[in-house]
């Protein structure tokens, strides 16, 4: 008897290939996915390369062989490493970390040390040191930190072996003391200033929102448009189309509620959010709603597109599992796209949660004006409008025969 | 428009799904207020016929016509309702909502819509369990609002594709009352059943479809008198299997003969013919422990038109 059932269990997994799918292949899919984000990205011993850019602002012989040594760090990949013919100006560079064009600008400055000298000694002048100042995007926590020894070390080659990170490098001679209103001379010479969290309430947790939201947007969408199959599979879809009711209406109305169904779903976790975890809503409300918009109707397209182009429930619910997962794998759902190697990231493009979550990241973390979220709403509305004409077609078979 | 009016009439339908051939060339007509079944065994060709009534299937050629105008081919019709064989509901929405729905999508509203919710609940005896889910119903309460849900919008054509399967004989009843009451109305019905003495004892008038076209149509009688003819068939036991064929015995296609104790045969004349069948048994040795005689009947017509073997294909 036990081995009957043993028996008839392995036929029927071997009768149904979505569940062999979902037993052998997508553990296999994911393993590999994660491999590639965790081995070739985070953790790896080749650092993904960070997008910098750096500011001269002292302009001397000094500064400038500085520089060169900054723009020689293994690590960075300069913005304008083909073209250092126009340079950059502080505000300019502070304008591209906040993009999301760079996650670091180095500006490059002198402090001047005035040393007090004890009574009696006679005054003489100190040269500047050379400082710098990283203009960071935080939503990247490791890049300022990699960096801000490497800079260091940069900034004063004589002083530091190389490889060794030290923030606090000068030495000061004992019987020394500063005038109380100069700086330290031992402060450090690196400062990280994040130019985009500075004046934010949890910043970082509307990038989570956003990312946990658009992976059961997606989850929400596949299911909503299963109950199309579900109307096929008991004949409810047949008897529908007998009134008058056409395809055309039918699938719009789904598509419709669905899209609802996920703004209210987006505005439900962003408003625990703003109450459980203070996300500043109502000051970015006009992206978040713009954003939520089509990403819920790009979503609920997708959901139509995978119903109308499985035969069964058992296939979508296998296919759906699969997409959705290494959509959110690569779009950043579930591990930041900046911790993956420069492949991943452009991979990643290919998916919703990517543009979705680069546009909800402009609103809530870069504070970009509206009109800025163009590119991403323009791909998610394009991308909806192109999975709804393609799930029109597919619905074709259930029309005619 | 009289009675006598066609309601629907098919006229040489056809249509083929690649090279296979599932009508060929159907012609019947639905009389108003008549109720039709349509019989056939297994892959006779029954449901793509009624997916062409209803606009589901486009048929390759020939007309459908409602009430003498002829319908598109393709698309859904407000004059036709259709009751699938299974229950095409929202099992989880009540059988007030579902009501509803289907009635917004037959193309009611407002207060029209409300009064012939009412008249459904009513009709099908379910207005106390109107707030209750279907999916906790029994099997006839379900088949009763399925059947509604496609005669809210009063169609003058309605399609039943095995209204009574999987339900006990009271809830079959009970829908057999629903249609009269529909028919009273004027609702033309076509039913489709394997059910056989529902056909004799609910329809006006059969027809048979076998490999894709109308192997016979019309009232029992006049089915039994263009196929079986008047005979009556006489089934006899006797104490003792037979040794020998008795002589002067014709045995029927169905009689076991020599070795078995069941005798059968058919009979033109009973008064005459059956004292002296009993005779031949007697002088042969035997003694008859019961006759039963039987009047042909539809399931002996469905056999004779469609054959024994099994349709699987």
């Amino acid at each position: 008897m036990i081995w009957t059932v043993f028996r008839v269990s392995l036929s029927r997994l071997l009768h149904n290939r979505v569940e062999l799918l979902l037993a052998f292949v997508v553990p296999i899919a994911f393993f590999s996915i994660f491999a590639m984000i965790f081995g070739k990205g985070m953790g790896s011993t080749q650092t993904p390369k960070i997008k910098a850019v750096v500011i001269d602002s002292v302009q001397t012989a000094e500064s400038q062989q500085a520089v060169e040594r900054i723009r020689e760090i293994p690590c960075l990949r300069m913005l304008d490493e083909h073209d250092k013919t126009r340079p950059i100006n502080e505000q300019q560079a502070t304008d591209l970390v906040r993009r999301g064009m760079v996650t670091l600008a180095i500006v490059v400055h002198q402090r001047v040390v005035a040393p007090v000298l004890p009574a009696g000694a006679e005054a003489r002048s100190m040269p500047g040191v050379l400082t710098a100042e990283l203009l960071s995007d935080a939503s990247d926590q490791v890049a300022s930190q990699v960096v801000t020894g490497l800079v260091t070390q940069a900034l004063m080659p004589n002083h530091i072996d190389l490889g060794r990170v030290d923030p606090n490098p000068l030495m000061v001679p004992d019987g020394v003391r500063q005038a109380s209103s100069m700086e330290p001379i031992s402060a450090p010479l690196v400062h990280v200033v994040d130019v985009l969290a500075a004046d934010k309430a949890n910043p970082v947790i509307s990038m989570y929102a956003a990312g946990i939201a658009v992976m059961f947007l997606l989850f929400g969408a596949s299911s909503g448009g299963g109950s199309l199959l579900e109307e096929q599979e008991n004949h409810t879809l047949e008897r529908l189309l007998t009134t008058r009711i056409t395809m055309d209406q039918l699938l719009l109305g789904k598509w419709s509620y669905q899209t609802m169904l996920g703004v209210v779903q987006v505005g439900v976790m962003f408003l625990w959010g703003w109450l459980v975890f203070g996300i500043d809503l109502w000051r970015h409300f006009d992206g978040f709603l713009l954003m939520t918009l089509v990403t819920a109707g790009a979503a609920a397209s997708f959901g139509l597109f995978l119903a109308t182009l499985c035969r069964t429930r058992g296939q979508l619910n296998g296919i759906s599992v699969i997409l959705i997962l290494t959509m959110s794998a690569l779009g950043g759902s579930m591990v930041p796209r900046y911790l993956m190697s420069e492949t991943l990231r452009e991979a990643g493009l290919f998916t919703f949660n990517a543009w979705a979550l680069d546009g909800f990241d402009k609103v809530f973390w870069r504070e970009l004006p509206v009109a800025e979220l163009w590119p991403q709403m323009c791909v998610l509305m394009l991308s909806g409008a192109a999975f709804l004409v393609v799930s029109r077609l597919l619905a074709l078979r259930w029309e005619s025969a | 428009m009289t009675p006598n009016t066609a309601a629907l009439r098919i006229e040489d339908l056809r249509k083929s799904f690649g090279t296979l051939e599932v009508l060929r060339g159907v012609s019947f007509e639905l009389l108003i207020g008549e109720q039709i079944a349509l019989l056939g065994p297994n892959g006779a060709g029954k449901t793509t016929l009624v997916r062409c009534i209803c606009g589901l299937t486009r048929p390759n050629s020939g007309e459908i016509l409602l009430q003498g105008k002829a319908i598109a081919s393709h698309g859904g019709r407000d004059a036709i309702g259709l009751v699938p064989q299974e229950i095409a509901l929202y099992q989880d929405l009540s059988a007030e909502e579902n009501l509803s729905a289907f009635g917004r999508f037959h193309g009611l509203r407002g207060s029209e819509l409300k009064q012939r919710v009412e008249w459904a609940l009513a009709w099908t005896g379910l207005e106390e369990q109107r707030k209750l889910r279907v999916q906790s119903f029994s099997g006839g309460m379900k088949r009763r609002v399925n059947i509604a849900c496609g005669v809210l919008h009063r169609p003058s054509v309605l399609l039943l594709d095995e209204p009574t399967v999987g339900v006990d004989p009271q809830s079959r009843q009970r829908i057999f009352t629903m249609l009269s009451a529909l028919r009273e109305e004027g609702t033309s019905i076509l039913l489709t059943t394997h059910h056989l003495d529902e056909a004799e004892s609910q329809c006006d008038r059969i027809v048979i479809m076998d490999r894709g076209s109308v192997a016979a149509q019309g009232t029992i009688a006049e089915l039994v008198q263009q196929t079986v003819g008047n005979e009556r068939h006489v089934r006899m036991r006797v104490t003792e299997p037979l040794e020998l064929p008795i002589e002067g015995w014709q045995f029927d296609a169905t009689s076991p003969g020599v070795g078995s104790e069941q005798l059968t045969t058919r009979v033109d004349d009973v008064a005459r013919q059956l004292p002296l069948l009993l005779q031949k048994v007697t002088a042969a040795g035997y003694s008859v422990a019961e006759v039963e005689v039987h009047a042909p009947s539809l399931h002996h017509v469905f056999l004779h038109l469609t054959g024994h073997q099994l349709r699987d294909t």
